[in-house]
């Protein structure tokens, strides 16, 4: 409404607010034209579906539908009292936990480390190696992951190598041991290095005359990494944790099924909302899971963001 | 700064090691891959193989592109990520021209139009009943339709119109009578190519790696994409490999079995299809994607 407002002292003639809000349209539609195919699929793909989430409280039936009948919290209630459900939901937790401790640090300490090399072209190199995983899909990786640790893949060849035992050969993907911390490893290996991008970008923002400055000063190594770099990446810090928190629920679907199998009992929300609801057809049970953790992620994110303003008055919202 | 002390130096060689170790442990997953698909299945099976092929074959790739299925895949692969790609650059190259303007009135609606469901989303079953409700289930365009606007490519797009066009162009463009379409298409399309490059880039990776879609919305074998065949039958080995492992570990005659490929080698054989195209046009758009992400990152 500020624009109509706007128009109506620029124009000094008074005109009824509908016309004038009309040709102001008018004189904009090429620019309307122009938005309306974003505009609409968003509407149509992202804000359609959201009234869908009372399939949650309904005991829903494939036949009616939304006429189904009103169960109210009930899927709530079963989805939080079956053991399969609170075990999808703590190692959710776990995972999402684990990955972000993992990989947010070692993004960072690798764009440290590669902006401390001198060399352009050795560090151009490391960065294009380090970049490309990140253009392979999930499922390429885990089958580059099965072909590593075959039976008579390379890592078990290393290590009959050393201990020279041939029955010391592992079924490294059918160990429950071993989930989570070969998870943790692919991730690493296929996003540590593009995650150093955003970072790598913060530190050439950095004013090369405090450095300058601090090393006149007497200011060594670690205190110029201390009191100036560290400090001038914190905003990309606390912006990429923020989005690191929101997304913390709901990753790790492509990972977790790609890697599942016969001997493996490893469950994580996303894949039970997939099992029960689209394989099982347990409409109502998915939807509620899946609602709980958006809530949940939601909370997550604003809480983040809140903590952060409050703390570093950086916010992405 | 010419002053370099020991502890320095130690520090440049443990670093220089590192980045060494990054490049072989990143490099050699993929060569060993590669070493697998182009050896045969059974001699793989022994062991010991890795980064050369021991004896060479294309027994594996031929064996993949008999396959009819095969083929309708990587059809259905293709046509999606150039239809997808092309699509997708309208819609978000038009939209992010008409947010970079500081003049468009009703731009911080628009903005939350679109930003909202960066943070919420309806989730998978009521995007999997929308789908089933307008016919989108089993559908080729199923792969098109929803992925056509990316909010995140259009912010680093209207970043890029905003540091890099400077508005006094569009207004003497404006003066010589060009129209919205003109401004657009003939003054700022044309210095936005290196953000267009990149983002040509993330589109087309982005719909060549997807097998999710796929996986929630078509079971219409007709309609199956490379990546997802690989899922299927990186699932599926999983047994036989075991049972083919556990035979040659006690000693079973394997020769007798009849051809070179086997799981294991046919699995990596497709994950080489996969990825050399992407291999192929990474070196080229490198330069492209970097500066984009760049650009986006350092105006926040």
């Amino acid at each position: 409404m500020a624009d109509v407002t706007e128009i109506k002292t620029t124009t000094a003639v008074w005109r009824p607010v509908k016309g004038t809000l009309w040709r102001e349209v008018s004189k904009h539609r090429a620019l309307y034209l122009l938005i309306s195919p974003a505009i609409l699929l968003t509407i149509l793909f992202s804000y359609v579906p959201m009234p869908g989430i009372y399939v949650a409280f309904l005991d829903y039936d494939i036949f009616m539908q939304l006429r189904s009948p009103f169960v109210g919290l009930q899927n709530f209630i079963e989805v939080f009292t079956l053991p399969m459900f609170l075990q999808s939901i703590a190692n959710t937790l776990v995972l999402s936990i684990l990955t972000l401790a993992v990989t947010f640090p070692a993004a960072i300490i690798l764009a440290l480390l590669l902006n401390e090399m001198k060399n352009g072209l050795f560090k151009r190199f490391v960065q294009t190696v380090s970049y490309l995983p990140h253009f392979f899909s999930w499922i390429t990786v885990i089958g580059m992951a099965y072909a590593m640790y075959a039976m008579y893949g390379p890592v078990n060849d290393a290590i009959v190598s050393v201990t020279g035992k041939d029955a010391d050969r592992i079924l490294f993907l059918g160990q429950q041991w071993f989930f989570v911390p070969n998870i943790l490893v692919m991730t690493l290996w296929k996003n540590a290095g593009w995650n150093t991008i955003m970072y790598l970008a913060a530190l050439t923002a950095i004013d090369p005359t405090l450095y300058e400055a601090a090393h006149i000063d007497g200011a060594g190594r670690w205190r110029r990494l201390w009191h100036i770099t560290l400090p001038g990446i914190r905003p990309t810090i606390v912006m990429l944790l923020i989005f690191g928190i929101g997304g913390l629920l709901g990753s790790n679907f492509e990972l977790v099924y790609g890697l599942q199998n016969s001997f493996i009992d490893f469950e994580v929300i996303s894949t039970i909302v997939y099992k029960q609801g689209i394989n099982q057809g347990q409409y109502s049970l998915a939807t509620a899971l899946g609602l709980a953790q958006g809530i949940v992620s939601f909370i997550l994110l604003y809480t983040a963001n809140r903590i952060s303003k409050k703390l570093t008055q950086t916010g992405i919202f | 700064m010419s002053y370099e002390s020991s502890g320095y130096k130690v520090f440049k060689a443990i670093n220089f090691t590192i980045m060494l170790l990054i490049i072989v442990v990143t490099v050699y997953p993929y060569l060993h891959i590669t070493a697998k698909a182009l050896n045969e299945g059974y001699d793989t099976m022994r062991g010991g193989l890795t980064i050369f092929p021991r004896s060479f074959t294309w027994e594996n790739f031929s064996v993949l592109l008999r396959d009819a299925t095969m083929l309708q895949a990587l059809y259905i692969t293709i046509s999606r990520v150039v239809v997808n790609t092309f699509l997708s650059l309208i819609v978000t190259f038009t939209a992010a021209y008409v947010m970079s303007k500081p003049r468009f009135p009703f731009k911080n609606t628009a903005l939350m139009i679109l930003v909202i469901p960066m943070f919420i989303h309806a989730g998978l079953i009521p995007t999997y009943v929308l789908y089933s409700k307008i016919g989108l289930l089993n559908n080729y365009w199923v792969y098109i339709l929803p992925s056509l606007f990316s909010f995140f490519n259009m912010i680093l797009i209207r970043t890029y119109i905003r540091s890099s066009v400077p508005e006094s162009l569009e207004e003497s463009a404006k003066m010589d009578g060009a129209g919205e379409f003109t401004v657009m298409l003939r003054i700022i399309l044309p210095l936005c190519m290196p953000i267009l490059a990149a983002i040509t880039l993330f589109e087309a990776v982005g719909s060549w790696n997807d097998w999710t879609t796929t996986l929630y919305f078509v079971t219409n074998p007709d309609l199956f994409t490379l990546q997802y065949k690989l899922m299927q039958v990186i699932k599926e080995s999983e047994s036989l490999m075991r049972l083919m492992a556990e035979a040659a570990l006690t000693g079973q005659d394997t020769s007798q079995m009849q051809f070179s490929a086997t799981p294991e080698s046919l699995i990596s054989a497709q994950i080489v299809l996969t990825t050399v195209p992407i291999i192929m046009v990474y070196p080229f758009l490198q330069r492209y994607f970097v500066n984009g992400i760049m650009i986006g990152a350092v105006k926040e």
